[in-house]
C-alpha cells in the first residue's frame, strides 16, 4: 500500500469516516430586545421555545429578573441559559451578603462578561442582554456574545429575530456611533410609551417572519418606581 | 491534669478557664508599643496622620512606610508590628483589585476591612505544617483603613481592625503608644461638619501632642483619601505645619 500523507477520507474498511451525529448544542430559539431611555429601561422577549421545526413550548420565559432594577434576558440554548441563570442568581445572593448592597447593572454586566468568558473553550451557546437603571437611574442594557465580549448599548436585539429586529432599532432610535467627535447622545429621548410601542410593533413583525419568534412577548418596564410586566400575545402558527 | 495559668499562653488557639486567647490579648498589647496613628474622617474625606520614629540621625525618613495605598480609594495606617502589616495589605490589594475584576467597580471599604480580618483569625491554622501558609500566631498589627464608597449613601468611611480580627467604624480614631492620650484628644476637638483642611490640622495637632519628638516635616506622614489616595509630599506636610 502506497504511502499516504493526507489523511484518508475513508476508514481502512472502505467505508466512509462516520462523523459525529450527537451536539452537545441546540438552539432553541427566541428573541430579546431591550432599549435604554433616560429614566426607563425597556425589556421583551418572545415566549416560545423551539427545536428545528418543532414547538417544545409556548410559555417560556428568557428572563432572569434579578430585582425590580435589573434583568438579565438570554436567547440561545436553554438548557445553558438555564445554567447560567442559576449561576448568576446564586452570585447575586452572595454579592449581597458579602457586601451588604444590592448589585449594580454595571457590576453584573461584568460578572456575567467574566461568568461567559470562563467558558471561552467550551462555551454557554446563549445570548445575553443585561439591562436596567444605573446609579444616576438613566436605563442601562449591555450587549453580548456568547463568549462575553460586551459593550453598553442605548438598545440592542439578540437571537433568531436579532436580523430582522436591530435594523429597526438603528433605524428608529438613531444611536450616534460612539466614535464621532464632539460625543453624542446614544441613548433614545423616546417617551417611556412610544418606546413599548416600538418594542411591541417590532415583535409583531419578527413573528410573522422567524419561525422562532412567536406565541407571546413578555414586556418588563423598568422605572424608578420598579418593575411592570405585560404580555401581547403574538401569532402562534 | 492541672495547668496552671501560664500554660494558657502557649497554644494560640486554647481558651484560658474564664475564656480568654491570651496570645491575642498579647497581640493587642504589641500595638501599644507602636507609633500612634490617627484618622479623623470629614464629609468631604479622611486624613490618615502617622507619626515616624526617625531613631538615628543617618536613617533615611522616606524608607518608613506607615501608611500605604491599598486601591485608589482605600489607604491603610498602621501600627505595631509594621512587617506584619505587609502581609495583610498585600492581601487587601489582591481582594481589591479581584473585586474590580470581577465586578468592574470599586470594592466597598467594608468588604475590604471585612476581608483583612478574615486573614487576622487565620492564626494557628495547619500547626504541623510550616510549608502550607499557615499562620503560627496573631498578627501583631492594628490599621486604620481609610476609604471613600462609591454607591449612593456612601462617600468617606474610616474603619480600625485589631489582631483579635474585630472592626469598628470611626469618626475619628488614634491606635498606637499615644491613642489614650489622642482619642481624649479627638473627642474634643472633632466636629462632624470638619473641613478637610480643618481635619488635616486636627489630626497633625493632636498627633503633635502625643509625640515625644518636635513634629517635622520628615517624622510624619500624612494620607488623604478625598475621595482617592494620596500621600502627602514634604512640602505639603511643611504647610500643614504652618497652619497648626
Amino acid at each position: 500500500m502506497a504511502y499516504q500523507m493526507a489523511t484518508p477520507a475513508h476508514s481502512a474498511h472502505g467505508a466512509p469516516r462516520a462523523h459525529p451525529s450527537w451536539s452537545p448544542y441546540d438552539n432553541n430559539g427566541g428573541t430579546c430586545v431591550a432599549v435604554a431611555g433616560q429614566d426607563y429601561c425597556v425589556v421583551a422577549a418572545s415566549t416560545r421555545m423551539s427545536t428545528g421545526f418543532s414547538i417544545l413550548k409556548r410559555d417560556s420565559s428568557l428572563f432572569l429578573q434579578l430585582s425590580d432594577q435589573l434583568v438579565i434576558v438570554t436567547a440561545g440554548f436553554q438548557a445553558d441559559s438555564r445554567t447560567l441563570h442559576k449561576t448568576l442568581q446564586t452570585r447575586y445572593v452572595q454579592y449581597q451578603f458579602a457586601h451588604r448592597r444590592p448589585m449594580s447593572v454595571g457590576a453584573m454586566a461584568q460578572l456575567l462578561g467574566n461568568t461567559l468568558y470562563y467558558k471561552r473553550f467550551f462555551p454557554y451557546y446563549t445570548f445575553n442582554l443585561c439591562a436596567g437603571l444605573d446609579a444616576e437611574g438613566k436605563g442601562a442594557v449591555y450587549t453580548y456574545d456568547a463568549v462575553g465580549s460586551h459593550e453598553r448599548v442605548g438598545f440592542s436585539c439578540q437571537g433568531s429575530g436579532k436580523d430582522l429586529i436591530q435594523p429597526v432599532l438603528d433605524n428608529q432610535l438613531k444611536a450616534a456611533s460612539p466614535l464621532v467627535l464632539p460625543p453624542e447622545e446614544w441613548m433614545t429621548s423616546l417617551p417611556l410609551a412610544e418606546a413599548v410601542d416600538l418594542v411591541k410593533d417590532a415583535f409583531v413583525s419578527a413573528g410573522e417572519r422567524d419561525i422562532y419568534t412567536g406565541d407571546a412577548v413578555e414586556i418588563l418596564i423598568i422605572t424608578k418606581e420598579g418593575t411592570r410586566k405585560e404580555v401581547i400575545p403574538l401569532k402562534k402558527d | 491534669m492541672f495547668l496552671t495559668r501560664s500554660e494558657y499562653d502557649r497554644g494560640v488557639n486554647t481558651f484560658s478557664p474564664e475564656g480568654r486567647l491570651f496570645q491575642v490579648e498579647y497581640a493587642v498589647e504589641a500595638i501599644k508599643l507602636g507609633s500612634t496613628a490617627i484618622g479623623v474622617k470629614t464629609k468631604d474625606g479622611v486624613v490618615l496622620a502617622v507619626e515616624k520614629r526617625v531613631t538615628s540621625q543617618l536613617l533615611e525618613p522616606s524608607s518608613i512606610e506607615k501608611v500605604a495605598e491599598v486601591d485608589e480609594h482605600i489607604g491603610v495606617a498602621m501600627s505595631g508590628l509594621t512587617a506584619d502589616a505587609r502581609t495583610l495589605i498585600e492581601h487587601a490589594r489582591v481582594e481589591t483589585q479581584q473585586h474590580r475584576f470581577s465586578y468592574n467597580e470599586p470594592m466597598p471599604v467594608e468588604s475590604c476591612t471585612q476581608a483583612l480580618c478574615d486573614l487576622a483569625l487565620r492564626f494557628g491554622e495547619n500547626d504541623d505544617d510550616e510549608e502550607s501558609g499557615g499562620m503560627s500566631r496573631p498578627f501583631g498589627v492594628a490599621l486604620l483603613i481609610a476609604g471613600w464608597n462609591e454607591a449612593e449613601g456612601g462617600g468617606a468611611v474610616l474603619y480600625q481592625t485589631d489582631p483579635s480580627g474585630t472592626f469598628a467604624k470611626f469618626s475619628a480614631k488614634a491606635i498606637g503608644s499615644g491613642s489614650e492620650g489622642a482619642q481624649t484628644a479627638l473627642q474634643e476637638g472633632y466636629r462632624p461638619d470638619l473641613t478637610l483642611a480643618e481635619a488635616e490640622v486636627l489630626a497633625l495637632a493632636t498627633l503633635k501632642q502625643v509625640m515625644e519628638e518636635k513634629v517635622t516635616a520628615s517624622n510624619v506622614d500624612i494620607a488623604k483619601v478625598a475621595p482617592r489616595y494620596h500621600l502627602y509630599t514634604q512640602a505639603e506636610i511643611e504647610a500643614v505645619i504652618e497652619r497648626l
